[in-house]
């Protein structure tokens, strides 16, 4: 059997379902960046350990560095994009680190936006102990994570 | 919904080109850098057969080789079984990762530092084995031969990993970690069976170290039907059996750590996890492991406060 040199993929990104014919080898993170122009998400490290690539996999957080966009194709994909609301309001988390001040150059953010959302889906109400582990997957070069913990944790209030 | 035989059978007339996908977080980095490079994947994903933890007859758990880790931890009846599993996920790599890499891939890649592979060894873990041929059984230790590399054919998957139930049981996993990969520079995991106070059999498997994991079989002989419960933990018991953890091995040596630097590590970890999983089994969860909701966060790792406190092996 011929390697196919090309896949056909189609996901729902964010409500709307999008199709391509693109090369095997293309990573997630470089489908939603090149070929559907969602730049919020970013390459960080290239390496699956920064984090600034993570988007949400059937609802749950991912690296979408390290996940082929062939595996994500009859999937859902939310990214950062996808979570302010269509009248321009922000989403709890995002509100949450405007409030806290939980970004300064801003490359860490959608990753680190995406990974809150997946610790207060899976522990509303968490320690600030759990909020740095469930963090364990995401890095910062500016902030020090001091704010970034203070609006997860402000988050939490809120959602409650 | 693909059947495991026909992509057997695809893997077989792929041949060399061709390697299995299964969670992607250890084979698509090492693609990345050019250390793998099929031309062929075969995509895992289909196989829902593959995925979930059942109860096996004698009450131990068979663990499809697609489950996840983040299905493993929320699987509760496993994690709330075996303290030394829910240490280990919690500390292996990161909540990300942890959604899409397996436990067969775990497994399968045979990477030498590794946290699951440890836990598995030390509650002797059994693999069930699918090909074109048919099936076969293999234990984890033999299975696993160096680095990266496992006993299984280019047509073969891991389709399940059983663990065995025990009686009164503790156990525990200890790590150190790397800083920004979470990789286990080393590693260990115990699990000890108590009876009548007396340590009935332990085992002790060590990660990161060397070529492979590996069973810390001297260091097991030196806790066994030791004396009852206030000696257990005393200086000479403890102290014999840490001393001896990486006895024979060669330790890796490398950017990261050197080989006596990972042995002292090993040694640490070994103390770390041998009285904890000792305590547990006397106690059943250590209370004052507990937060003040009941949960236990406490990481056997030697992040944060601990990284620089010196700490004799």
């Amino acid at each position: 059997m011929p390697p196919a040199q090309e896949v056909a993929v189609e996901v729902v990104v964010n409500g709307t379902t999008r199709t391509a014919t693109v090369p095997a080898r293309t990573l997630l993170v470089h489908f939603l960046r090149d070929h559907l122009r969602l730049t919020g998400t970013h390459v960080g490290c290239d390496t699956t350990q920064c984090g600034a690539c993570t988007v949400a996999l059937d609802g749950v957080a991912v690296k979408s560095c390290t996940v082929l966009a062939a595996q994500a194709s009859g999937h859902e994909i939310t990214t950062i994009e996808g979570l302010s609301k269509e009248t321009g309001d922000l989403d709890p988390v995002q509100r949450a680190f405007q409030d806290e001040h939980a970004l300064q150059c801003g490359y860490c953010t959608p990753g680190m936006v995406m990974a809150v959302r997946q610790l207060l889906a899976d522990n509303p109400d968490p320690t600030d102990h759990e909020v740095r582990h469930a963090l364990s997957g995401n890095i910062c070069r500016c902030t020090g994570y001091q704010n970034i913990v203070a609006a997860a944790l402000k988050a939490a209030r809120v959602s409650r | 919904m693909p059947h495991a035989l026909d992509l057997l059978a695809e893997a077989r007339a792929a041949g060399d080109e061709a390697k299995f996908l299964a969670g992607g977080q250890s084979l698509l980095p090492m693609m990345k850098l050019r250390l793998a490079a099929p031309q062929v994947l075969i995509d895992l994903a289909g196989l829902d057969d593959l995925k979930g933890v059942r109860r096996d007859g004698d009450g131990g758990f068979s663990i499809g080789a697609l489950t996840t880790y983040r299905e493993l931890q929320r699987a509760g009846a496993v994690a709330g079984a075996v303290p030394a599993l829910a240490d280990a996920l919690a500390l292996l790599a990161d909540p990300q990762v942890r959604a899409r890499g397996t436990v067969g891939g775990a497994v399968a890649h045979g990477d030498p530092a590794a946290d699951l592979p440890p836990v598995l060894l030390a509650l002797d873990a059994e693999l069930t084995i699918a090909s074109p041929a048919g099936t076969r059984t293999a234990l984890l230790d033999d299975f696993l031969q160096g680095v990266f590399t496992t006993d299984l054919a280019e047509d073969e998957i891991v389709t399940a990993i059983t663990i065995r139930a025990g009686g009164a049981r503790g156990s525990a996993y200890a790590k150190f970690p790397h800083p920004a990969s979470h990789l286990p520079l080393a590693g260990v995991a115990a699990v000890v069976t108590m009876e009548d106070g007396r340590v009935a059999r332990a085992e002790v498997a060590v990660t990161g170290i060397s070529s492979r994991p590996y069973r810390a079989r001297d260091s097991e002989r030196a806790v066994t039907s030791r004396a009852p419960a206030p000696d257990l933990l005393s200086e000479p018991v403890l102290s014999e059996a840490v001393a001896l953890v990486a006895d024979g091995i060669t330790p890796l040596s490398d950017q990261h750590a050197s080989g006596p630097y990972r042995v002292h590590l090993a040694q640490v970890l070994a103390r770390r996890a041998i009285s904890s999983a000792i305590k547990r089994a006397q106690t059943g969860l250590d209370a004052s492991g507990l937060d003040a909701r009941g949960r236990d966060t406490r990481g056997l790792n030697t992040r944060g406060r601990d990284t620089h406190r010196a700490e004799r092996p």
